[in-house]
């Protein structure tokens, strides 16, 4: 049961601090930075399509995507990196950057595998669109919010829902298929926040194409299946891919693990 | 603070006037800027693009069938009959970053050709002092006109003046000095000792009434008292107060309905889903 006193105030309410302008600022960290596996890499990219995946069953998908070649990394400092493997593993607090092969066109795929807070959102954003990253396209996956979903988020359900930049939905409007099909707009009234919302934002003023899918709920096989199925028949049509490993019963083992975790039975 | 204008899109010269929200309780400057954009039929005109305002996305929250349309954390909206910009904040202000906040913005207004400023804030009910309820929901104002915080345009509607207003407080003093760029505020003031006098010049309002000033803008702020709750009413109430400073007729709205106000369409969500109903 929420605690009404200690816990986190629903989204129109404001803390004290908040509205105080004398409240200090917090400590200055070290700005976001990219490390480049190649020195041909540090030259930037102007891939195609630019894949950001935030949710756990897109990354999941993404992260065994065999044919897919390592070429950055987004460091933030204020992210230990001990517990890491040295092979990329979704266990890791980390953000990769890899180039699909064999495509036609650069396709790039970023795996957000630790948690952005909103104050540090604009700066990694800053980073991963626009500087030496330039892509034509971007697609970002996260996941439904509940705090900020203003309608009801069915527990037994899966749904998504997306949302544009100008230039996605006058491609669309232009008679070019949207790169995601099928999908509602996201309601009004509800809204998107964190890494994901900057990065939406920063397509929509550097004039980039840009979608935005969030999914719900975040774990389980059904979302696994939707997701995987809008990459496979919408963005990744015509592209040759592979997987590896049985991901779909490690995603559900996942799940499983998560579920008894969450359970009110152990409160 | 940088300004990005929609395509096809230019400022107009001719909106001399911005009308933009403080952060308060309720979110009443937020709904009231919300209810003239969608009111006016306000087109908007451009994003401000502000690191210290935290981002946010969402679908069109004034189409009555919301096509996708992108919202972002701070829009320009124009209105050209009624000489306005007004300017929508749909997200919070990373801690403790309120006054660069407000730098940013009064540089944005300063450089855009806006002579007049009017922010839209309320005040929380709890800090209440002396008022006056004889005559309902109360405006009250502060304005850059006079040192004391009166101008006689506001006097005339019957609205007071913020109560206490000193410009010669510490806290005020200390705001002025921070909008003052190359200034040295006072090394001596502690945060840590905010009494009853600081409050009023410790909110977002008065950061924003601070820096405006220091870039020789004319400012009004209109405030109305408040509680946490269904605060759509003071919405209402500041929207009027500000049409009428305005002085616009009710044929710059375009809405069917008493006062010709058109309800945003994500207003029907403002407070989320109805109940389950399976829970009766």
């Amino acid at each position: 049961m929420d605690d009404v006193i200690t816990d986190i105030p629903p989204p129109s309410r404001f803390l004290l601090e908040d509205l105080n302008n004398f409240t200090p600022p917090p400590p200055p960290l070290p700005s976001p930075f990219l490390v480049f596996s190649s020195a041909d890499s540090k030259k930037g990219f102007q891939p195609s399509l630019l894949i950001i995946a935030m949710s756990s069953p897109s990354l999941h998908f993404l992260h065994h995507l065999s044919s897919k070649t390592l070429v950055a990394s987004l460091v933030l400092p204020e992210i230990p990196f001990a517990g890491n493997s040295v092979e990329p593993s979704l266990k890791d607090k980390s953000c990769n950057i890899y180039a699909l092969n064999d495509a036609e066109k650069l396709i790039m795929i970023v795996l957000v595998q630790f948690s952005v807070t909103p104050e540090r959102a604009h700066a990694v954003a800053k980073l991963l669109i626009g500087e030496k990253i330039i892509p034509e396209r971007v697609l970002i996956l996260d996941s439904v919010q509940s705090r900020n979903f203003r309608g009801k988020l069915p527990p037994d359900e899966t749904i998504a829902f997306k949302l544009e930049t100008s230039l996605e939905r006058k491609n669309s409007d232009a008679g070019d298929s949207s790169l995601v099909k099928g999908l509602d707009y996201y309601p009004s009234g509800s809204i998107v926040d964190g890494l994901a919302a900057a990065l939406l934002s920063r397509c929509q003023l550097k004039k980039i194409k840009g979608t935005l899918c969030v999914s719900w709920p975040d774990l389980g096989f059904p979302v696994m299946s939707l997701i995987k199925s809008l990459l496979v028949r919408d963005v990744f049509a015509g592209i040759n891919y592979t997987t590896d490993g049985d991901y779909e019963d490690e995603y559900l083992r996942l799940s499983r693990r998560k579920d008894r975790i969450d359970s009110d039975l152990y409160t | 603070m940088e300004f990005y204008l929609e395509e096809g899109k230019q400022l107009n010269p001719n909106c001399s006037t911005l009308v933009l929200p403080a952060l308060s309780i309720g979110n009443v400057g937020q709904l009231a800027v919300d209810l003239l954009i969608s009111s006016l039929k306000a087109e908007k005109i451009g994003y401000l693009d502000e690191p210290n305002v935290l981002p946010c996305v969402g679908n069109d929250a004034y189409s009555p069938s919301p096509v996708g349309k992108l919202a972002l954390p701070l829009e320009a909206y124009d209105s050209s009959s009624s000489a306005m910009t007004l300017v929508q904040q749909r997200s919070p202000v990373v801690k403790g970053m309120t006054i660069e906040y407000a730098k940013n913005i009064a540089s944005f207004a300063a450089a855009n050709g806006k002579n007049h400023v009017i922010i839209l804030s309320s005040l929380d009910f709890g800090r209440w002092k002396n008022i006056d309820m004889s005559s309902g929901l109360q405006i009250y104002y502060l304005s850059s006109s006079n040192v004391d915080g009166t101008d006689t345009n506001c006097e005339t509607r019957g609205w007071n003046r913020l109560q206490d207003y000193n410009p010669a407080q510490r806290t005020w003093k200390y705001l002025d000095a921070l909008a003052e760029q190359g200034s040295v505020p006072d090394e001596d003031f502690s945060f840590e000792e905010l009494e009853d006098e600081d409050y009023y010049p410790s909110l977002p309002f008065a950061a924003l009434f601070s820096c405006f000033k220091a870039k020789g803008l004319k400012v009004t702020c209109l405030l109305c008292y408040c509680s946490e709750g269904d605060n759509i009413p003071e919405a209402f109430h500041l929207a009027e107060a500000t049409s009428k400073l305005m002085g616009l007729s009710q044929n710059e709205f375009h809405g069917n309905g008493a006062g010709n106000w058109i309800i945003p369409f994500s207003w029907q969500s403002v407070y989320g889903p109805p109940p389950e109903m399976t829970l009766f």
